[in-house]
C-alpha cells in the first residue's frame, strides 16, 4: 500500500533518531517516524532482573523478542550457530519507543578531542583501519552543549580536568555519591588521581517537568518508574510529536529503501501488522544502530548497489566495534552497600589517552552500577567454586561488602569485524538476517590488561582485601555500545557517510547513529551520538529547506 | 458467598495460595523433578539461610521451560536422563537415594569432566538454579524473597515495584 508522501522519514526511535525526527519536525519538514518496537510503560517490565536489558535470561524486555527475530554468530571454531536476541552474541539493541535509551545507564559522556583524530595522534596499529574523523572535537562541541542542555545532563563542569573544552556548564548538578563512590573518591585523591562525578542522562533536579531520580537501586537496564531518566522516549520524541510535523508510527519493521533512481531514494518499506506500506518521501535517515542500520542498506540493494546502497567499496557493515570492557572487583571487610542507585557515580579520565608502552587511547575507568542479586551470584571471584555451599556463603557475605571499577577500553576498528546478511536466513516477515564475525585487535586486550591493573590499584587504595581482574577477551565487539559500520570519512572508497552522515553517492540518504562513528572512544557513546544527530539535522534542515 | 469446609471463598484462595504455586509441573514428571530438585539443592544448599530446594527454584525451571527456556527442554529430558544412569553405573543407586554428600562428590567429577558429556548440562543446571534462587520470586522462584532476605535487601528491593 503506497502512501501518501512526506518530506522525511527517518528509520528508528532511539538514542540518535529520536533527535532527527524532532529537529527536522522544528525545522518545518513533515517527518514519518518508523519504530520496530512499540510505546512501553514502567509498570509493564517494573524491576524483574531476569528480563531487563542487563540480564536477559528470561528474554528481552524492551525488545527485540526471540520469536521473531533471529541473527546468525561466528563462534570461536568460526562456524555460524543461530542465536536468539536474548542471547549474548546477537549483540542486541533494544527495541522500543527511545529504543536503548529507554532502559540504559543514562552515562553521558562527550568524546575527548582526541578521540577525533587517533590515527594523526597515534598511528594505526597494523591489522586496525583507524583513523581520523572528518569533524573535530571543535565542531562537535556547541551540539554537544545542545544535546546536554536538550536531552538534559547532571554532572559537575570543570571537575574533570581531562574533558577537552566547553562552552556551557550542565544544566543540572551531579547526582550525590553513594558510599562506594565516596570511598573511591577519597581513594583517588590520595593516589594523585583525578576523580569526578560522572555525567548522567537522568535529573539530579526536577528538569523539563519531570522529576528527579529516587535513587533506587536498579537503573540501568530498566525503565525509570519515575521517568528521571533521560530517554528520548520522554525528550526528543513527545517534543517532535508535539510540533505536530512528525508521525511516529511503531510496531513498524522497516524492510527496504524504495530508490527511483541511481543515487535518489522515494521512500521505505515497511511491515506494520503483516501488511506491507510504502512511505513515499524525499529523503531517508536510517538510524537504526551499527548492526540494523547495515541490514537495512544491505537489504536494499539495486542493480547499481547489488551489495547494498552505500556499499560499493565494501565498507558497510564493517569495522563492528563496542568497547573492551576490563576492570577489577574487589571485596572489603566493611559494608560498603547502601542500595542507592544509580551507583555508578565516580569516574576518572588520568587513563583515557598517553598511556605508556605506546599504547594507543584507553578508557575512563568508572565505579559500577549495582549488580543485582543474579548478576552478583554470577560474578563470584576465581577461586570459589561454581555452585555448592562454599558458592552461597560468598554471595551472602559479600554481597554488601564487594566493589567493581571498570573501563569501556577504546577499541582498535578492524575491517574484519563485520556483520554482514545472512545467506538463507530470514527474520519473522522474511527480511535477510544478519550475520556477525570478527575480533577484536590484540592491541585492545593489552589496553584492557593496563585498564584492569589500574582499577585494580584504585580498589585497593581504597580498602579491598582481596581483589580480581577481569580482561575483555578476543570475541568481536558490539552490543549496547555497538559502532563503526557505515563510517563518516572524507573519501568514498574508505567510508560510507561523509561528514554529515549522508551515503557518499547518494543524493538523499542518511545514517544517523552509532554506525557512523570512526573510532568509539573510551566511553559510552550516547551523548556522541545524539550530539552527531544534531549536528548531522543543522545540515539536513538547510539543505532540504532550501526549495 | 459460598463455602468450602467452613471456610469462604476468599479465605480459601488466600489458604490455597502455597499449594497452587507448589504444582502442578507442567514440563517435568514427577522423577525429573525429583532430580531437579535435588540437583538445584546441590547447587545451592540449606544452611541456617533456605536453599534451592525451600526457594522453590524447581517450579521456576518447570515453569520457564514451558516458556521463555522451552529452548533447553531437550537438554533436560536428555541430561536428566543420562546423569540418572551415568548415577547409578558409577554408585549402583539412584541420584535422589544418595547421601547429600556423595551427590556432591558426583556433581565434583560431573563439572570435572569425569562423568562423559554431563558437564554442559551441570552448567546449564547451575544457571537456571542461580536464576530461580536470587532473580524475581513473580518467575516461581525465590519465594518468599529469601535470597533476599538472606542478603539483607529485601527493604531495598521491595521499596520498588517488581
Amino acid at each position: 500500500l503506497k502512501l501518501p508522501p512526506v518530506d522525511i522519514v527517518v528509520v528508528g526511535a532511539g538514542a540518535a533518531g529520536g533527535i532527527v525526527a524532532e529537529q527536522l519536525a522544528l525545522g518545518g519538514l513533515r517527518v514519518v517516524l518508523l519504530e520496530r518496537g512499540r510505546w512501553q510503560k514502567f509498570s509493564e517490565t517494573g524491576h524483574d532482573e531476569l528480563r531487563s536489558q542487563r540480564t536477559t535470561v528470561l528474554g528481552n524486555a524492551f525488545g527485540p523478542d526471540d520469536e521473531h527475530y533471529v541473527r546468525l554468530a561466528q563462534g570461536a571454531d568460526g562456524s555460524f550457530q543461530k542465536v536468539l536476541p536474548s542471547e549474548g552474541s546477537y549483540n542486541n539493541i533494544a527495541a522500543c519507543v527511545g529504543g536503548g535509551t529507554f532502559s540504559y545507564g543514562a552515562m553521558a559522556w562527550r568524546y575527548m578531542e582526541r578521540d577525533f583524530r587517533m590515527r594523526s595522534v597515534y598511528g594505526a596499529p597494523e591489522g586496525s583501519t583507524l583513523e581520523d574523523w572528518p569533524l573535530s572535537y571543535q565542531d562537535l562541541e556547541p551540539f554537544y552543549t545542545k544535546a546536554e542542555w536538550e536531552v538534559g545532563v547532571s554532572g559537575k563542569a570543570g571537575a574533570n580536568p581531562f574533558e577537552s573544552p566547553r562552552q556551557k556548564p550542565y544544566p543540572m548538578p551531579p547526582l550525590p555519591f553513594n558510599r562506594e563512590a565516596g570511598m573511591l573518591a577519597e581513594a583517588a585523591r590520595r593516589i594523585g588521581w583525578h576523580s569526578f562525578p560522572i555525567p548522567m542522562a537522568i535529573n539530579s533536579v526536577p528538569y523539563q517537568e519531570r522529576p528527579a531520580c529516587i535513587a533506587c537501586p536498579h537503573c540501568v537496564g530498566f525503565a525509570c518508574e519515575v521517568n528521571a531518566k533521560n530517554s528520548t522516549a520522554v525528550t526528543a520524541i513527545p517534543r517532535a510529536i508535539a510540533t505536530k510535523q512528525c508521525e511516529l508510527r511503531t510496531r513498524c519493521v522497516a524492510s527496504r529503501i524504495v530508490m527511483d533512481s541511481a543515487s535518489k531514494a522515494s521512500g521505505v518499506e515497511y511491515f506494520q501488522a503483516d501488511k506491507l506500506f510504502e512511505q513515499p518521501c524525499r529523503a531517508v535517515v536510517v538510524s537504526c544502530s551499527a548492526t540494523e542500520t547495515p541490514r537495512l542498506l544491505f537489504n536494499s540493494a539495486t542493480k547499481l548497489f547489488p551489495r547494498g546502497l552505500g556499499n560499493n567499496n565494501d565498507w558497510v557493515g564493517r569495522n563492528l566495534q563496542g568497547h573492551a570492557y576490563s576492570g577489577a572487583f574487589g571485596l572489603f571487610e566493611e559494608e560498603l552497600f547502601d542500595g542507592l542507585g544509580p551507583a555508578a557515580r565516580v569516574a576518572c579520565c588520568d587513563f583515557s589517552h598517553g598511556l605508556p608502552n605506546g599504547l594507543k587511547g584507553g578508557g575512563m575507568i568508572a565505579n559500577e552500577f549495582i549488580r543485582l542479586p543474579y548478576l552478583f551470584s554470577r560474578m563470584a571471584a576465581p577461586q570459589v567454586p561454581r555452585w555448592g555451599i562454599e558458592h552461597k556463603r560468598f554471595v551472602r557475605k559479600n554481597y554488601k561488602r564487594s566493589a567493581g571499577v571498570m573501563g569501556p577500553v577504546q577499541e582498535m576498528p578492524v575491517f574484519e569485524s563485520r556483520v554482514e546478511l545472512a545467506p538463507e536466513l530470514k527474520d519473522y516477515w522474511g527480511i535477510p538476517s544478519l550475520r556477525s564475525s570478527g575480533h577484536r585487535h590484540l592491541h585492545d586486550i593489552e589496553v584492557g590488561k593496563f585498564i584492569a591493573a589500574k582499577c585494580e590499584d584504585w580498589l585497593k587504595e581504597a580498602g579491598a582485601v582481596s581483589t580480581w581482574k577481569s580482561v575483555a577477551g578476543r570475541g568481536v565487539s558490539g552490543g549496547q555500545h555497538q559502532a563503526g559500520t557505515c563510517r563518516m570519512g572524507a573519501d568514498p572508497k574508505t567510508s560510507v557517510v561523509d561528514r554529515y552522515c549522508r551515503i557518499h553517492d547518494l543524493d538523499n540518504v542518511y545514517v544517523v547513529d552509532g554506525s557512523v562513528h570512526v573510532n568509539n572512544g573510551g566511553f559510552n557513546p550516547s551523548l556522541t551520538i545524539q550530539a552527531i544527530a544534531y549536528w548531522a539535522s543543522a545540515g539536513m534542515v538547510s539543505e532540504l529547506t532550501r526549495g | 458467598m459460598s463455602k468450602f469446609i467452613g471456610v469462604n471463598r476468599r479465605e480459601f484462595l488466600v489458604l490455597a495460595v502455597p499449594l497452587y504455586a507448589a504444582g502442578p509441573l507442567q514440563t517435568f514428571s514427577r522423577d525429573e523433578a525429583r532430580l531437579v530438585e535435588a540437583l538445584c539443592d546441590q547447587v545451592i544448599p540449606a544452611d541456617d539461610a533456605p536453599g534451592a530446594k525451600q526457594a522453590g527454584v524447581l517450579y521456576y525451571i518447570d515453569r520457564q521451560l514451558a516458556g521463555p527456556l522451552q529452548r533447553f527442554r531437550s537438554a533436560y529430558q536428555d541430561g536428566l536422563s543420562k546423569l540418572r544412569n551415568a548415577c547409578l553405573s558409577r554408585t549402583g543407586r539412584d541420584f535422589t537415594d544418595l547421601p547429600f554428600a556423595e551427590q556432591t562428590q558426583f556433581l565434583k567429577d560431573v563439572e570435572a569432566g569425569r562423568v562423559e558429556q554431563l558437564d554442559t548440562f551441570f552448567r546449564l543446571v547451575i544457571d537456571h538454579t542461580m536464576e530461580g534462587f536470587y532473580g524475581s520470586p513473580a518467575h516461581g522462584g525465590n519465594r518468599n524473597e529469601v535470597s533476599w532476605d538472606m542478603l539483607g535487601i529485601r527493604d531495598v528491593m521491595e521499596g520498588h515495584p517488581h
